[in-house]
């Protein structure tokens, strides 16, 4: 019986754990497979296999039944993922439907998930820029949160890194707020585009409009076709999963890659209850999951854990891993875990019409648009609130066709539509918030999931620095596009809840002193040292920037780190 | 572009072989009925011809050859609530009510002119409820034909696979 268990437990044991395979997991499965290390992969969901797993990614718009729109019953029964803007007939195998993993809402916060392998890499926008030297010196300037236990010097070669592998379409525009990456070939601004960059660097010394940087292979090299990826071909409907592999997706690139190795194990349905924390050892020694198909709670075991379950779910796993040692949850002598959550502001956008280049249009479709970074507070405190936005900016030549007749007329105007009268233009914030104690997430005491996990209770707000940068946003926007010539201008407040941005962060905050803060500069548990979290609960501050990239490149350097720590017999 | 108008040109000619997707060869009449919404076969017929007035048959084929109907049913079964079901279900009824007090027979007997008169007139009645069926059914049949594979083959060309982007190009008079 002895030498059985023995056995089991040989067979459960691997070098290292990695606990999600979205973007962040996947990247840490690529580099620990890469160190030769024998790495377990655990997905709560599904298997999705590249390409395989698309079933619409072929579809033409009339093969859809409902021509992409969601079902009644379907929309009834899942009002939060209902409203997220990606979810819709063509995608909706790829979203968590509400009832699915309920949670509790302390105050109103849309949670929107992927469970399955490559998680919401298979969904999302796409958008990387990097992080500046303003982001990382944010909280220590400008007296909120903690400091950051890193600077741009530290992350900046590991954005080369996974840019190169990643593929990064992009521009050097040499703009001190967004530093310049290793970019594939830039996407063309449009006519209005151009225009509307050289009216606003006319007017504006330290504003700047750059075309997106973004993960397609505009310009693909040798280390993609060895991924088996090709060019982007500007089909636009990414969100159903791409059969040329021609933006970055965890199932396109990282986790075949360390599926190469031979030394990956993937293991879909693998709910991660809780990590094992071992009080002799002073560590942790594997993580129990309950397998979704029999609802059999299992062991696995590693010497070091990456936790890569997505901002919340991470938080929501660390609490869960309660000992005698962390009684309030795995390295949470702090007391600060769950708290400090903040989150990107998308609630505000500003349209307006513009009446030049009439004789012009666009042709074929750009998955990009235009960029404006930070303008705001970049240098020093300037305005009435703290940190600032960035917006995204596109213009676009529309065509509309008369649907007032009724017969042959009505037929003869849809078969002849026409080109607007103007360009129509549309700027969206993407505001900084700043982490608050006040902003948290908790596990219910009572509620729990459908493997019998507490519910994650979460309880984030707007505040009113939120509110003055919207009022802001919507002043400078109206100026820049009056001094462009402008007409028609447009604002508007969505007012929605929290969560739809889709970038929530922290909980599980780096900092240099343990009093304060959950991870260390290297993203391990200051109290248990062979356990990183490297996903968005790590972050100490948001920055305007999207998050994924710096995801990618913090989990690169963790890896390096952890694996020359293990070598040195210090893991 | 000669190539493409070419490829036009031929499948104008050889007409007559329309494809309907997959969804609308299987469909039955068990697959669209959910809940309280119900169709009989009368009204599939009405249907067809509504969708026929509003896009008839012209030297391209109309919404009825393309599956409108069959897609608006889809639509309003699956995708509408109930007060636009019971909107759609009360103007079927309306439209044949309306067509008989004015040319003296069914919607399906009347002429062409007669039948998109009885439209008109219905799109502009004080009774929302009828302005609000034909709003509904011109939405969704105007939906049902641009998005259908003729149309989107031949007519408004849509490229699932454009391969390309240029910002800034001059409109083609």
């Amino acid at each position: 019986m002895s030498n059985l268990n023995i056995d089991a437990i040989k067979n459960q044991t691997y070098d290292a754990i990695v606990i999600g395979s979205g973007i962040s997991g996947g990247w840490a499965a690529k580099e620990l497979t890469g160190k030769g290390l024998r790495t377990l992969v655990l997905e709560r969901g599904r298997d999705v296999k590249h390409v395989i797993d698309y079933p619409t990614t072929l579809m033409q718009p009339w093969e859809f039944e409902h021509h992409n729109r969601i079902k009644k019953e379907v929309k009834d029964a899942n009002p939060i993922v209902s409203k997220c803007y990606a979810f819709y007939e063509g995608t909706e195998q790829f979203f968590v439907k509400d009832a699915e993993h309920p949670y509790i809402q302390e105050k109103p916060f849309d949670w929107i998930r992927g469970y399955q392998t490559g998680g919401k890499s298979l969904l999302w926008a796409r958008q990387t820029q990097r992080w500046s030297e303003y982001d990382f010196q944010g909280p220590a300037r400008d007296g909120f949160a903690v400091d950051w236990p890193i600077r741009y010097a530290d992350i900046a070669p590991w954005y080369s890194y996974v840019e190169k592998f990643a593929g990064i379409s992009g521009n050097k525009d040499n703009v001190a707020s967004l530093p310049d990456g290793e970019f594939l070939a830039p996407h063309e601004l449009n006519c209005v585009e151009k225009y509307f960059k050289e009216q606003v660097a006319k007017n504006y010394k330290d504003r700047h409009i750059i075309t997106g940087r973004c993960a397609h292979l505009t310009s693909p090299k040798q280390v993609h076709y060895d991924q088996g990826r090709a060019q982007c071909q500007s089909r636009t409907i990414c969100e159903r999963g791409c059969p040329y592999g021609g933006y970055f997706s965890s199932n396109s690139s990282t986790l075949p890659w360390a599926a190469k190795t031979g030394k990956l194990t993937l293991r879909p349905h693998s709910v991660v209850h809780s990590i094992i924390y071992d009080e002799k050892k002073g560590k942790a020694t594997g993580v129990r999951v309950i397998d979704a198909t029999t609802n059999q709670m299992m062991e696995f075991y590693a010497r070091i854990i990456f936790v890569n379950a997505a901002a919340l779910n991470s938080n929501l796993i660390l609490l869960n891993s309660t000992s005698h040692r962390f009684p309030n949850g795995l390295g949470n002598d702090s007391g600060v875990l769950g708290k400090y959550i903040a989150f990107h502001n998308y609630t505000a956008t500003i349209n307006a019409d513009y009446e030049g280049f009439l004789d012009s249009t666009t042709d074929g479709r750009k998955p990009n648009s235009a960029y404006v970074p930070r303008f705001r507070n970049v240098e020093k405190q300037e305005t009435d609130f703290l940190r600032g936005y960035a917006a995204g900016f596109s213009a676009g030549r529309y065509q509309h066709d008369d649907r007032s007749g009724l017969g042959e007329d009505l037929k003869k105007a849809l078969l002849k539509p026409e080109y607007n009268n103007v360009w129509s233009v549309g700027s969206h914030m993407m505001g900084e918030t700043i982490p608050k104690e006040s902003n948290y997430v908790a596990l219910d005491k009572s509620k729990v999931d459908p493997w019998g996990i507490p519910q994650l209770k979460i309880s984030v707000e707007y505040d009113d620095n939120d509110r003055k940068m919207v009022k802001d946003f919507f002043e400078q926007f109206t100026e820049m596009y009056t001094k462009a010539g402008f007409k028609n201008i447009r604002t508007n407040d969505s007012n929605r809840t929290p969560g739809l941005d889709i970038h929530e962060m922290g909980g599980a905050r780096m900092g240099k002193d343990p009093k304060t803060s959950v991870l260390n500069k290297w993203n391990a548990i200051h109290s248990c040292k062979n356990v990183f979290v490297t996903d968005g609960a790590s972050m100490t501050s948001t920055s305007t920037q999207n998050p994924s990239l710096t995801y990618m490149a913090m989990t690169a350097r963790s890896v390096d780190y952890a694996v020359k720590e293990m070598r040195k017999g210090t893991l | 572009m000669q190539r493409r108008s070419a490829i036009k040109n031929l499948a104008l000619t050889i007409g007559g072989t329309i494809v309907l997707p997959a969804w609308a060869n299987a469909w039955s009449k068990e697959s669209i009925q959910s809940g309280a919404f119900k169709i009989t076969y009368a009204q599939e017929t009405l249907l067809a011809e509504i969708v026929e007035t509003i896009i008839p048959k012209t030297d391209t084929p109309g919404a009825k050859e393309l599956g409108a109907d069959k897609f608006i049913l889809k639509m309003v079964a699956d995708c509408y609530d109930k007060k636009s079901q019971d909107i759609f279900a009360k103007g079927m009824v309306s439209v044949d009510e309306l067509s008989k007090k004015e040319n003296g027979k069914t919607f399906v007997e009347s002429d062409a002119k007669q039948k998109l008169e009885v439209l008109k007139k219905m799109s502009t009645s004080p009774n929302s409820d009828e302005k609000g069926f034909v709003q509904l059914v011109k939405g969704l049949t105007i939906d049902g034909y641009l998005v259908s594979e003729y149309v989107m083959t031949n007519l408004r060309i849509f490229e699932m696979v454009p391969g390309r982007y240029h910002g800034c190009v001059p409109i083609k008079k």
